[in-house]
């Protein structure tokens, strides 16, 4: 019951930034909804598969390429390319703070020197948000890698 | 026959050719590399704006178009009645516009599907405007959306830590974040560069939830000062610069991601400074 609530506590979470950011990026006001649609079910499916002991990195790949072959099949109807609204479906899933931590760990070693910390944290904060990020574009990619080879998705 | 078979299978020449005049050959040249320009700018991946750009030229019956995307220019040769036309633009970054993207897409497949000659295909592009959302929508959404984000870290603390809802720390988060953003179009629509835009953002962001930290308000106050600063997260480049390298176009690929590493320095610049000046440590 608490992980049910839990979940859908993050899908509703999620699905405010996907339409907040995809406002940012302009996607037309039909669009919006898939963006909605696609951050709840991402977030959501990352949840789960963390909760039942999956580290983040593949679950953030599921749960990009889940979405991204939902997106090909809306795609399809709405006449757009799909990246046009699963790329904001991803944002509630892009490792903001690791990238701010990493970058801010490096200043941090330049004003007061080597440590063993700081380096550790730079180096770990940034592989976080370096593995993560190329699993949210490879699992955007999935669609086109696998069957998409050599026809355009719409 | 066995050319023929081959050639049918290799989607970047066209058997349906007819023949060209050069006036009009030049004006599919035109007409092809102003669609990618218009592409690129709005920040289209490189497999799209190629592909798209391509589709255009053959079914408007050139017989091949070749396409070089650059770092900042994009360069086009079509072939047709082995006479080669080829044209470069520079390309000016003009921000993230999903509905231009959206609407160039569709007038290429009218053009496909037959409804559209070159004149109207070029009436029709160049009608399409950016159409943004009200500034001030865009900058309480994303004040929202930093908000959520604060409230999912703080779901996703320790065990050990109450994860009970901070609202004084979602409401610190969203009066940074909607401060910041305004900061930003304000900055953006100077035509300053992006890396003082997102620098002079970080510190509005961190110095307002900054003071969260100082007067001890809320729960989780360093939440509020990490998650004020992630509307400056270059997120569609940070994707768009794998897609790229994934799909074989490595300069676009680290032009791009070099861009977000610099973006994300002048925002770690702009932080440091806010942390500096107010004497709070909230990140490390």
């Amino acid at each position: 019951m608490n992980t049910l609530f839990q979940l859908l506590q993050n899908m509703a979470l999620a699905a405010v930034p996907a339409v907040g950011f995809g406002m940012l990026f302009n996607v037309p006001r039909g669009a919006l909804l898939f963006c909605a649609a696609g951050g709840a079910l991402g977030r959501g499916l990352r949840f789960l598969l963390i909760t039942a002991g999956m580290p983040i990195e593949p679950a953030t790949f599921i749960a990009a390429a889940a979405v991204s072959f939902l997106g090909v099949y809306i795609a399809q109807r709405l006449r757009a390319h799909p990246k046009v609204f699963t790329v904001a479906a991803m944002i509630p899933m892009i490792p903001g703070v690791p990238f701010f931590t990493a970058l801010l760990a490096v200043v941090e070693i330049q004003r007061h020197g080597l440590t063993t910390e700081l380096f550790a944290t730079a180096l770990t904060s940034g592989l976080k948000a370096a593995f993560i990020v190329a699993a949210l574009a490879v699992g955007l990619a999935l669609p086109g890698l696998l069957f998409y080879r050599r026809k355009p998705v719409v | 026959m066995v050319a023929a078979l081959f050639m049918s299978s290799n989607p970047h020449v066209s058997l349906a050719s007819v023949s060209h005049s050069e006036p009009v050959q030049r004006e599919i040249t035109r007409l092809c590399i102003e669609t990618g320009l218009m592409l690129l700018q709005h920040g289209a991946e490189s497999a799209l704006v190629e592909s798209l750009t391509r589709r255009l030229g053959l079914s408007l019956g050139v017989r091949s178009v070749e396409v070089a995307i650059l770092a900042n220019a994009i360069t086009l040769t079509t072939l047709s009645d082995s006479h080669c036309i080829t044209t470069v633009r520079r390309n000016v970054d003009r921000g993230i516009n999903m509905y231009v993207v959206t609407e160039v897409q569709r007038a290429v497949l009218a053009v496909e599907e037959g409804g559209l000659d070159r004149e109207r295909f070029r009436a029709r592009v160049e009608a399409i405007k950016p159409q943004p959302y009200p500034r001030w929508v865009v900058a309480l959404m994303i004040g929202l959306s930093c908000a959520c984000f604060a409230r999912l870290a703080q779901m996703s603390l320790p065990a050990t830590e109450n994860r009970d809802w901070d609202w004084m720390g979602c409401g610190l988060t969203f009066a940074a974040s909607t401060l910041a953003m305004w900061v930003r179009q304000f900055f953006g629509a100077r035509h300053f560069n992006p890396l003082v835009t997102f620098f002079v953002s970080a510190f509005v962001a961190t110095s307002v939830a900054g003071q969260g930290v100082i007067y001890k308000l809320g729960l989780h106050p360093k939440i509020a000062m990490a998650s004020c600063v992630l509307l400056l997260v270059p997120g569609f480049p940070m994707i768009n610069s794998v897609s790229d390298m994934v799909k074989g176009y490595i300069n676009t690929g680290v032009s791009r991601g070099m861009m977000v590493v610099l973006l994300g320095a002048a925002t770690s610049a702009g932080i440091i400074l806010a942390m500096s000046v107010w004497n709070v440590w909230g990140w490390l």
